[in-house]
């Protein structure tokens, strides 16, 4: 007879998911999601309960410069293997997504790095991420804008000669009429906090960690 | 005295006559489109040049000997050849003698395709590496050294041959397969990084045979920094990298009578003594736009024992400033890291094509017009630039290790 798993059980398992996620352990991460999902715990518990903490622990301490990109990018992808089999129960729920996110490195500049790992971050932490890629016209942000409707807009840039693509692509989405309804995240190594006040962006961050922490408390989801 | 005498006197921290000024390198030199606004702000037709490419990727030219004397630049750079490069048919696009594909993007070329990025330890005995032997690399450049030599003062530089063991590890394998490797395949990271060592290794042996006898100064270039942070931690810098280009710049030092100038850009303060204990007589860039890179600091801290080169930020502070605030800046880098002499004054990259040439001419005016010794800018200098507190970088990757936090439950 099959005995109701335990709560000690059940933890065992979700703080087992939490450090090897932690560790950028794939395979275990992806086993023991499985063994979560097959002790009964709900798609939307290991998110919440073990894969959304841990992320949130590797931004904490990559921010504190315990963790630098190599760690980072290790734990991303093994919550990425978990969330290929969290997806699709999710959305067999009806579940909604914290937010929607639309990313894109800007026209002239095809650098991905730090753009992939916020996408990384933002799906990790809950968000229904469009990556439209590297090198994004202004025309294709703003077509994107129109048919997802995100909360938020993120434009990447690498060089100083790229940044000057952030106000061209605001620009055309005010000018399609859709500058209001989204808050535009603007980043890369030469941008600067008083660089997007100047060009009237609604944020920036400086990686992939605060990146989110500031989407969730846009949206007072924090 | 003359630039190799003033060079020898900063390198043996001493006191020169005035602050030795260094451009035109493979990465501190200008963009070609910024070299020709400069040409038409000088309203001088005849400077040459403006085709002459000195790195493909990034789009930089080889500024005309006439503009090096303009500008009292007191060295003079050899460059090795790019060899094995195969165009893309079809696309503005070329693969290097490593097998990577880079594309032009705006005005320079980025990273396209990485061959290794799928590869495994077995795919580094069969990967076509460079032939370290291959004598076109450094065609010709024997000679032009020991012109030079023979019928100048300046101060002649080897630049590096493009790409360092992370760098080029970085960019063989693909950014994402590299960094991934870091966290957990040291094994495969490990081996990239020995193949690599050994081939720069024979390179510079060949290299140097042509133009050792002729130099004081070597380049050699790998980026360990980014913008806020190291790229890998400090304790897997320390295991993985310093061991093998502190066994490179003892081979390279080795092979002549010369001082090894050492590229990083980026933040990196928690490993400058590391990188002293490699052999390194001078620091560059000094990224001053970086994460904690105080200059006032660092020469409290490191100036006895490394020169520093560099220090003019080309990120933030000469295409956003304005030639007045240009100047103001050189004289502070002066100050901070010039006091008693081991400083060269150098731009930390190439200059853009987003820098005024108003702040390009500025920057070279207030080098020859700062840079005399004894240093009189008492009346240049803010009080508080003038005896700064050293502003101890905030060394978050110093402190003791950060406890992990166990997993919240509800």
């Amino acid at each position: 007879m099959i005995t109701k798993p335990t709560q000690d059980e059940i933890d065992a398992v979700l703080d087992g998911i939490y450090e090897h996620t932690l560790n950028g352990q794939a395979e275990p991460v992806v086993a023991l999601t499985e063994q979560a999902l097959a002790l009964g715990v709900e798609p939307l518990g290991v998110l919440f309960d073990a894969l959304i903490p841990a992320l949130e622990e590797v931004g904490r301490l990559f921010e504190a410069g315990e963790y630098f990109v190599p760690e980072m990018l290790v734990a991303a992808k093994a919550m990425q293997g978990a969330m290929g089999i969290l997806k699709p129960l999710i959305a067999k729920t009806g579940a909604k997504p914290v937010g929607t996110f639309v990313m894109g490195t800007v026209k002239g500049d095809i650098h991905d790095i730090g753009k992939d790992l916020c996408n990384i971050m933002l799906e990790g932490g809950g968000f229904e991420l469009i990556d439209l890629g590297v090198n994004v016209p202004p025309e294709v942000f703003v077509e994107a804008v129109r048919q997802h409707k995100p909360d938020f807009v993120g434009m990447s840039a690498f060089l100083t000669t790229t940044i000057p693509m952030f106000r061209p692509t605001m620009d055309a989405l005010a000018a399609a009429g859709l500058r209001e309804g989204v808050k535009i995240f603007v980043g890369g190594a030469p941008v600067t906090q008083e660089y997007a006040d100047q060009i009237g962006a609604d944020g920036y961050a400086p990686n992939a960690s605060v990146l989110v922490r500031k989407c969730k408390e846009m949206l007072g989801r924090a | 005295m003359n630039p190799r005498q003033r060079f020898n006197a900063v390198v043996n921290h001493r006191e020169p006559d005035r602050v030795p000024i260094d451009w035109g390198r493979h990465v501190g030199s200008i963009h070609r489109a910024g070299y020709v606004g400069l040409k038409h702000h000088l309203g001088d037709e005849e400077l040459r040049n403006e085709d002459a490419v000195l790195d493909r990727m990034v789009q930089n030219v080889y500024p005309d000997e006439k503009l090096l004397r303009k500008f009292n630049v007191d060295f003079r750079w050899l460059e090795p050849h790019w060899v094995g490069v195969q165009e893309v048919e079809g696309e503005d696009a070329y693969i290097d003698m490593w097998g990577i594909k880079w594309v032009k993007m705006l005005n320079s070329y980025s990273l396209y395709q990485s061959p290794l990025a799928e590869a495994a330890i077995p795919d580094l005995d069969t990967f076509p590496w460079p032939d370290p032997y291959n004598p076109a690399i450094w065609a010709g450049l024997g000679e032009r050294a020991r012109w030079l030599h023979e019928n100048t003062d300046y101060v002649i530089v080897a630049d590096s041959i493009k790409g360092g063991l992370l760098t080029k590890a970085l960019q063989i394998c693909g950014y994402m397969r590299f960094f991934s490797a870091l966290a957990g395949e040291l094994d495969f990271a490990e081996a990239v990084l020995d193949k690599l060592l050994w081939l720069y290794k024979e390179m510079w042996s060949g290299y140097m045979a042509e133009v050792g006898p002729y130099v004081q100064m070597v380049y050699f270039t790998d980026d360990i920094g980014a913008q806020n942070n190291m790229l890998i931690s400090p304790p897997l810098f320390r295991r993985l990298l310093k061991p093998r280009l502190a066994a490179l710049f003892d081979h390279i030092k080795g092979l002549g009578d010369v001082k090894l100038s050492y590229h990083t850009d980026g933040s990196v303060t928690p490993v400058i003594q590391d990188i002293v204990e490699m052999g390194v007589d001078i620091l560059n860039p000094i990224q001053t736009s970086a994460m904690g890179m105080d200059t006032y600091w660092m020469k409290e801290e490191f100036g006895d024992r490394l020169v520093f080169h560099g220090a003019i930020d080309v990120q933030q502070m000469l295409p956003f400033s304005t030639p007045g605030q240009v100047r103001y800046d050189v004289a502070k880098r002066i100050w901070d890291l010039g006091r008693g002499g081991g400083y060269i004054l150098s731009t930390c990259h190439d200059i853009g094509e987003d820098v005024p040439p108003e702040n390009v001419l500025a920057m070279f005016a207030a080098a020859w017009e700062y840079g005399n010794y004894p240093l009189d800018l008492a009346s240049v200098l803010k009080p508080e630039d003038l005896h700064p507190l050293a502003s101890k970088p905030d060394l978050a990757q110093q402190k003791a290790p950060i406890e992990r936090r166990v997993r919240p439950k509800r």
